[in-house]
């Protein structure tokens, strides 16, 4: 069975269709693309799986389980972690405490140990390291404890990654990595979503408008417009499809 | 930014900083009681309690960001509470504390429930409304077998009485508690009972202090900025909003009730009318706070002595002959103490210049001294991180102390 099946999936507002009647399916340990123009439904998607969104209709299968039974705060819980396209940092938090954050559905501590001081700091301590780790591998580490505000686009983008495989996930959403990055950079954060599906055992859905990247790593790609899906396969497959490069030629990328 | 000296966190020297502050914070503690006039020790205690109050605060509006104006109301439930408790049922002084929190504890997660539904200044007019019902409801005549109405529970013989403490009595005597000729305590019994009910206020500051600071250096206090900094975010990385803010709003509620308790034992009286429990107490907390540093542990410490310091200094300023001389052009025009106008001012100023308080200022400018640089996390690889093929920071570590 497939890891995450979308089925049917419908998003309105107001007279806005943001998706309409969405399925595809992705496979444990695949890296699945995710193209459209903008305004396609693809963060929209994303929204959905958070639980940010409540769809009109349709449902979300993740290991055989409708996620949109669950709320939001129990995603992550599933294993599911996200980054976000235009950035949903804690800017006061230094780098550090944000990826602490981000493994916070992997903690127990809550406000009466908190208070009472049970396990709280070894709890502290281990998510400090694990998280500093993150930093490291990423190429943040000194960085650690600057408060995120402030800096670069490019880098917040890398500390969202950190943050989201803070969580421990198995599957991994990311919106829009590459944008604010240069051309060098681009191919570089290509290797790295890679190397991070290897090493951490991931399931990733890749949103992304560099089609150089996306084909270049994808296993899969499902390309949307105006909220629908119009082609589904192998990168080679996608890109040869008419309706994809009509939606391509329509727009200026 | 260079700094004359740089510590590193957890060494012998940070542990000999951190001592040397602690013994400063001691001594001046052990000072006023012992060696400070009556008023001192008085104003002290002012200071404590109302630091007990606007430490509670912070937790939900400088840690979670979720504005409150009600919390005088939460600081009036304690002091009704233990009135209520001692007046009329003879408990025990002491024993009312832990009911003061649970029973404010309560209010205060009913209150977030729709609270977590409304934002900003929505949220400031509902808590507003709380503080402004408050008094009235204790008016209410069919809370008045209770709440005593209009005059509340007067100082009297059946009214909250310190000698239900019974710790200063054996057989009817009084029990001596001097230790070399120093009588820590004062002899317990009405105006001499001075020093006594400033160490309960700071014992009540100290708790509050431990239980904010266990909380907010903890995974559950980072859900709390992390709610305050971006709420969507925080629920994807699985903070449950509705719970995390309940929590949040009945331990702040808890908190600010137990400062309460304490003027309801050091009056030995509880009516609507007394300030703190009016919207006036919300206001003057905030004032604390945001002077202090909201989001800091020692904002609403530095924020209640000053603001302690500067009501009482001004305290006498109503009559023209006793501002002191270079002073009086500007505050003679005041026909009533100066001191709120005073802090009217130094909040406008600091908002301009530092908005995040007397703390921040210090955070900001103490690094020049001393700075502690925090302990790293995690190994740092020397070769190139696993994950980036080539590092294009070229940014030098950098430590910020906290
Ligand atoms: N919260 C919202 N309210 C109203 N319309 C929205 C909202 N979110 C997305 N939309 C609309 O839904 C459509 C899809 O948006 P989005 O999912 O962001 O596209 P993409 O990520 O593919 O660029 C757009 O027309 C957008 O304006
Ligand atoms: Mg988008």
């Amino acid at each position: 069975m497939s890891l995450l099946q979308v089925q049917d999936v419908s998003v309105r507002f107001g007279g806005i269709v943001a998706l309409d009647g969405l399925s595809f399916d992705i496979e444990d340990g695949q890296i699945c693309g995710l193209i459209g123009p903008i305004g396609a439904g693809k963060t929209t998607m994303f929204n959905v799986v958070s639980r940010i969104y409540q769809p009109t209709s349709g449902q979300v299968m993740f290991r055989g389980q409708n996620l949109i039974d669950a709320p939001a705060h129990g995603i992550a819980r599933l294993g599911i972690a996200r980054t976000f396209q235009n950035l949903a940092l804690f800017p006061t938090m230094s780098l550090l405490e944000n990826v602490m954050v981000g493994a916070h559905s992997q903690g127990k501590v809550g406000f009466a140990r908190a208070v009472l001081r049970i396990g709280a700091s070894k709890e502290n301590n281990a998510t400090r390291e694990f998280a500093g780790e993150l930093l490291h591998q990423l190429g943040l580490g000194p960085l650690m404890f600057r408060p995120a505000m402030g800096l670069p686009f490019g880098t917040l983008k890398r500390l969202e990654i950190a943050r989201a495989l803070a969580a421990r996930p198995t599957f991994l959403l990311m919106d829009e990595p590459a944008s604010g990055l240069t051309h060098g950079e681009v191919d570089e954060l290509g290797d790295t979503i890679v190397a991070i599906r290897d090493q951490f055992d991931l399931t990733v859905l890749l949103v992304e408008h560099h089609m150089s990247m996306v084909m270049g790593i994808s296993d899969k790609v499902v390309a949307m417009e105006f909220g629908r899906k119009i082609a589904e396969g192998t990168p080679a497959q996608v890109q040869a499809d008419e309706r994809v490069i009509a939606a391509y030629l329509g727009t200026t990328e | 930014m260079k700094s004359l000296v740089t510590i590193k966190e957890g060494s012998i020297g940070h542990w000999v900083l951190r001592l040397l502050a602690a013994a400063i914070v001691v001594a001046i503690m052990l000072w006023i009681p012992t060696k400070g006039s009556n008023g001192l020790v008085t104003s002290a205690t002012e200071a404590l309690t109302l630091m007990s109050a606007a430490m509670a605060l912070n937790l939900i509006l400088g840690y979670t960001g979720q504005i409150s104006i009600g919390h005088s109301a939460f600081y009036g439930t304690g002091a009704y509470v233990t009135g209520i408790l001692v007046s009329k049922y003879e408990w025990s002084p002491w024993l009312t504390f832990p009911v003061a929190f649970l029973f404010a504890f309560v209010v205060g997660v009913l209150v977030s429930f729709p609270a977590s539904r409304i934002k900003g200044v929505y949220l400031a007019l509902v808590t507003l409304a709380l503080a402004l019902v408050f008094p009235n409801l204790l008016r209410w005549p069919k809370l008045e077998s209770l709440t005593g109405g209009g005059p509340g529970i007067p100082n009297g013989d059946s009214a909250l009485d310190t000698t239900g403490f019974n710790i200063g009595r054996r057989d009817g005597q009084m029990r001596n508690f001097e230790i070399f000729g120093w009588d820590p305590f004062g002899d317990l019994r009405g105006q001499g009972a001075i020093p006594f009910y400033y160490w309960i206020a700071a014992g009540i500051a100290v708790i509050v202090y431990l239980v904010i600071r266990g909380v907010v250096k903890s995974r559950a206090g980072r859900s709390l900025i992390a709610v305050r900094d971006n709420e969507t975010a925080a629920a994807v990385m699985g903070v449950n909003l509705v719970a995390t803010k309940a929590f949040a709003f009945g331990i702040s509620a808890g908190l600010c009730a137990l400062p309460g308790s304490v003027t309801a034992i050091r009056l030995g009286a509880v009516s609507p009318d007394i300030a703190t429990l009016t919207i006036l107490g919300s206001l003057t907390f905030l004032i604390i706070m945001v002077i202090g540093g909201a989001g800091s542990l020692w904002g609403p410490i530095i924020g209640a002595a000053l603001y302690v310091f500067v009501t009482d200094r001004t305290g006498g300023w109503a009559d023209d002959e006793a501002i002191p001389g270079v002073l009086r052009p500007f505050f003679g025009w005041s026909k009533i103490p100066p001191g709120s106008g005073i802090f009217a001012v130094i909040l406008i100023v600091l908002m301009f210049v530092a908005p995040r308080g007397l703390v921040g200022v210090w955070k900001q400018y103490s690094p020049r001294v001393v700075r502690v640089v925090p302990r790293p996390a995690g190994v740092a690889h020397d070769a190139k991180p696993a994950l980036v093929a080539d590092t294009t920071t070229n940014s030098t570590p950098e430590g910020e102390s906290e």
